[in-house]
């Protein structure tokens, strides 16, 4: 296996000795917050090996066969290639079902992991200078994340699925101007189309993964390059890293993480049912179930679409459909100014410095109040989302829920933040507990002969070079 | 053997019995939650293995310090990397007539590699604005039925085809039958709404969701995707949600034979709108 | 004694009986049926039931009063409904009618059903569904056109709008199926034999009573809601989990 013969020969033929000792002794921070963009990067592991065994058995294809597998209720429909082979797969291939329902749940705690990274990366102000690349990097990986799961869950051709389709169809077609054409050219004609499937294959096993590996890859390679942030601490600096060597340590710990993660995946995909496609049948174009939403990752734009009014105006005679500012206006902005962030809060802020050190969220309360506003209306679109069948469960009026949530998508934003800047304000400027935190003093006898207490500065309190952030 | 020891070890073991239980598993035909719990097992006693041994059984180095190895780049580095890559550019644009030419071309050659986006699928012509209803087709039902004045009782509901294209994504309709005079229709559409027989497109102007939802006491249509509602009484005006335009209704009547027929293609361009929706088909 | 307190004695008797046969006419009268109508046993105990517990909102006559509609027409089949998934009677009027244990033992249901036959004749009668004629396939399939759009792909019901809720239809029996299909209670639509034959009520209660049993190899069914209940999983015990697991094995400064 591993032996000094092996590393030696590697290294003779590609002059890496000095490569891998560098790499190999360089040391990451240990802070167990660090770790959740580990937890995205294994996800998404278990999605490429889980879907390399499903992309052996789907068929994408629209044309149509007679079902004769073993459930029961489909015996003797017409459904399509696509959908046969992902019942085949469940019902008949040894491990078929747990190998999907795998890669399904892997994809929801992927993005799930994205996000918790990201607000992460946010609140402790780790995407300054100069790891603005990271964050743009980062924030295409959301992108791409959102594009890989519509795309996949979209691959069964189930009554589900493709109610979610036509609503991207007629979203398209909102865009003015080109938006009839690139909707009929890019689904091969008037919804359905003849072209979908095969072309929702290729965006899903081959471009968007290579987008996401390429994002990836950089985003990795930067953040290795020029080390890991880490909060501030006795004996740490702006010009130090201080944490735990790669190996074998550090690549341990993440390769342990790695393999429980995979294990939490796996339990998630063989105990608990996900996107049961036979309960929806095949996709006819004139069903449609309710409850009906997306994956959870696109459930803050189910909520958009749902809550927004019904507003459509004629701009000398264009039409700009209903669909138009709530599905691609608002979604294009909210992207942009996630991009923009980095480089909004330094011109802002007219902090252009270069920051190594992780902030505690107190310490830039108006960054945080504003995070935790933003955070607070993706939380209303969220339960927008999921409007019916919350209101199901609490028994209460859909519609009336709606309202409230109409409202709270304005007043919540604002109290979450207000209360959040506030509260971080509050907790930075209050001097930390003496009790809770001894000051180191000296005390001094004076020629008095009385004492006097001479204070060192407090552990942890910010350098003199370092500048406070808004 | 210390506890930190024995909790890797026992992990190990685990994941190699649950590895075997795996090959069993599999053998016997496979069991889902099985196979699911049995995963969990071998990749997590591996994974429990590596992170107790990682942190408590290895050297506890977690606060070594390095250098973060940025210095300020030195001016002259800086002014060599910057020289190397504009030297090679000044050297293109040294030739100014022949890089602009170079520049035209890569500019036509990406005009021209956008093209074949075209390729992909039809255009839309004029299909946005019609579906396969004609005058004189017959309404069937999804079994290819054909529909009379019999077929529904008041408060009912079915989903109608043309004759001959059922499943039709765009033709789709839905036919209820509502007490005659409860219908608030102005005079021309009335017409085509026979024995309280009202006929509309089943696609919502929305998001273009098949309406699913008949909620019959209230006469009302409602869509499941995002809760547009519409008045059947009175041309299927929407009443709640964000549907902007009402339904189009397809007019019908009575056939010699009692079933019901179009008498002519829906009232409006079905569907969500799209830029020139107003300017009818070209 | 005397001709004339015999004669008293006389009237006297005569006058008792009458009062008894007055009052005790009236007594019987209070009881008379319905005017041209014997009524059978079963309707006499469904009268007595009818009266104590529908009455005061659906009126002496079932014409209606301002709590409750008019049941004239409504069918076996309504009442049948209503009374087997305990709907009715309500607690309050203006409750929304929900599933509950019936107040009622199938013969007093019966019996009530009955009676209002006989008072209130017409509607559609309780229609006989029998699930071992149905076909699953077309169960499916005719569910999932006509019904899921309310009640859900899988029948565990959802939110409409209009204040209610389309229930979750796992626990109806095939005969509560039948009979809501053909009376369209609340907001839902009819569907009588012409929309929806006696064969495709067998098969779409065939395919309900499946799913009670069947259709959860993939593991705990959360719901059967979808998405919503995934997500919710994906964070909680998925993100959670990992979570903890960070938690545990990262540092805390």
């Amino acid at each position: 296996m591993i032996s000094k013969r092996l590393v030696e020969g590697v290294d003779d033929r590609l002059d890496a000795s000095s490569f891998i000792a560098r790499n190999l002794k360089k040391v990451f921070p240990d802070h167990w917050s660090f770790m959740l963009g580990e937890l995205a990067l294994y996800s998404f592991i278990l999605l490429i090996l889980t879907g390399t065994f499903l992309a052996m058995f789907y068929v994408a294809s629209p044309d149509q066969i007679t079902y004769r597998g073993p459930y029961e209720p489909l015996q003797g429909r017409s459904v399509s290639l696509a959908y046969n082979s992902v019942l085949h797969l469940s019902f008949e291939v040894r491990a078929g079902l747990v190998m999907r329902q795998t890669h399904h749940w892997s994809a929801l705690v992927f993005m799930a992991a994205i996000v918790a990274h990201m607000l992460r990366v946010f609140f402790t102000g780790a995407f300054r200078k100069p790891r603005e690349m990271s964050w743009l990097l980062g924030v295409g990986l959301v992108v791409s994340g959102i594009g890989a799961g519509f795309t996949g869950y979209s691959l069964p051709d189930d009554l589900l699925s493709g109610v979610g389709l036509r609503i991207a169809y007629s979203i398209a077609q909102s865009i003015p101007f080109v938006g009839n054409w690139l909707a009929s050219v890019f689904f091969g004609g008037e919804f359905p189309g003849t072209a979908l499937l095969p072309r929702l294959l290729a965006l899903h096993i081959f471009i968007i993964p290579l987008a996401i590996l390429g994002l990836m890859s950089a985003h990795l390679a930067i953040v290795w390059h020029q080390t890991h942030t880490q909060f501030k601490g006795p004996g740490r600096t702006n010009e130090t890293v201080t944490g735990t060597p790669v190996w074998p340590k550090f690549a341990l710990k993440s390769v342990g993480l790695g393999f429980v993660t995979f294990g939490v995946l796996t339990l998630l995909g063989g105990l608990f049912q996900i996107n049961p496609v036979w309960f929806y049948g095949p996709y006819v174009p004139y069903s449609g179930p309710s409850p009906s939403q997306p994956d959870w990752y696109a459930g803050w734009l189910e909520g958009l679409l749902r809550l927004w009014p019904n507003w459509e105006f004629t701009i000398f005679g264009v039409t700009i459909g209903e669909l138009f500012l709530p599905a691609i206006v608002v979604p294009g902005i909210m992207f942009t100014l996630l991009a923009a962030w980095p480089f909004l809060e330094a011109r802002f802020s007219g902090d252009r410095g270069w920051h190594n050190f992780a902030q505690k969220p107190r310490e830039a309360p108006l960054r945080s109040g504003l995070g935790a506003a933003a955070v607070a209306l993706m939380v209303v679109l969220f339960l927008a989302g999921s409007n019916d069948v919350l209101a199901k469960y609490l028994q209460i009026e859909v519609d009336t829920f709606n309202t409230v949530l109409r409202w709270s998508a304005f007043v919540l934003p604002v109290v979450a933040g207000v209360a959040t800047f506030l509260v971080c304000r509050d907790l930075h400027d209050r001097p930390r507990s003496p009790i809770a935190r001894p000051e180191a003093m000296t005390v001094r006898r004076t020629t008095a002969g009385g004492f006097e207490e001479l204070h060192e500065p407090r552990a942890g309190a910010p350098a003199d070079d370092e500048v406070r952030s808004p | 053997m210390t506890r930190p020891d024995r909790v890797v070890a026992g992990s190990f073991v685990v994941a190699i019995l649950a590895a075997f239980g795996l090959f069993f598993v599999y053998l016997r035909g496979g069991q889902t939650q099985l196979e699911g719990a049995l995963l969990f097992l071998t990749l997590g006693g591996i994974g429990v293995g590596l992170l107790v041994w990682a942190k408590r059984l290895m050297p506890q180095i977690v606060d070594e310090t390095q250098s973060r190895h940025h210095a300020p780049v030195a001016e002259q580095d800086q002014q060599e990397a910057a020289e190397t890559v504009m030297g090679g550019v000044d050297e293109l644009k040294r030739r100014t007539f022949l890089s602009r030419l170079l520049v035209g071309a890569a500019g036509a050659l990406g005009l021209a590699a956008l093209f074949p986006i075209r390729s992909l699928g039809q255009v839309p012509g004029d299909t946005p604005f019609f579906t396969k209803w004609k005058r004189g087709s017959r309404l069937v039902d999804v079994g290819g039925n054909v529909v009379t004045t019999d077929t529904l009782n008041v408060d009912s509901f079915t989903t109608v085809f043309p004759e001959g294209s059922v499943g039709s994504a765009d033709s789709q309709a839905v036919l209820i039958k509502v007490e005659p005079d409860l219908l608030q229709l102005p005079a021309d559409r009335a017409e085509g709404a026979p024995e309280g027989l009202v006929c509309y497109s089943k696609v919502c102007t929305h998001a273009g969701c098949p309406l699913g939802l008949y909620l019959a006491a209230d006469h009302e249509l409602r869509c499941p995707c995002h809760q547009s509602t519409f008045n059947v009484l009175n041309g299927a005006k929407p009443v709640y949600g964000p549907a902007p335009r009402p339904l189009p209704q397809l007019l019908i009547e009575v056939d010699d034979d009692g079933s019901l027929v179009a008498r002519g293609d829906f009232t409006e361009p079905v569907g969500p709108a799209f830029w020139n929706i107003t300017d009818g088909p070209p | 004694m005397t001709r004339k307190s015999a004669e008293a004695r006389l009237l006297s008797r005569v006058l008792r009986i009458g009062l008894v046969l007055v009052v005790g006419g009236q007594i019987l009268w209070s009881f008379r049926p319905a005017p041209g109508q014997a009524l059978s046993q079963a309707g006499e105990q469904g009268r007595a039931l009818y009266e104590a517990s529908c009455s005061t909102c659906h009126g002496l006559q079932a014409e209606g009063t301002v709590n409750g509609p008019s049941l004239q027409g409504s069918g076996s089949a309504a009442v049948s409904f209503m009374l087997t998934s305990g709907r009715m009677p309500l607690a309050a009027p203006g409750d929304q009618p929900t599933r509950q244990p019936p107040k009622f033992d199938d013969e007093q249901i019966d019996a009530i059903v009955a009676y209002l036959a006989e008072i209130a004749p017409g509607g559609p009668p309780i229609p006989s569904v029998d699930t071992s004629k149905g076909s699953l396939a077309e169960g499916s399939a005719l569910f999932l056109d006509n019904c899921s759009g309310c009640h859900s792909a899988a029948g565990v019901g959802d939110s409409v709008g209009g204040g209610q809720i389309a229930p979750n239809l796992m626990p109806a029996t095939a005969t509560q199926i039948g009979e809501a299909a053909r009376i369209g209670p609340g907001l839902m639509p009819v569907f009588d034999e012409d929309n929806l034959s006696e064969q495709d009520l067998n098969s779409i209660a065939a395919y309900l009573h499946w799913l009670r049993d069947n259709g959860d190899e993939g593991g705990l069914q959360l719901g059967r809601v979808g998405a919503v209940a995934e997500g919710l999983v994906a964070f909680v015990v998925g993100l959670g989990l990992l979570f903890l697991v960070v938690r545990l094995t990262g540092s805390k400064v």
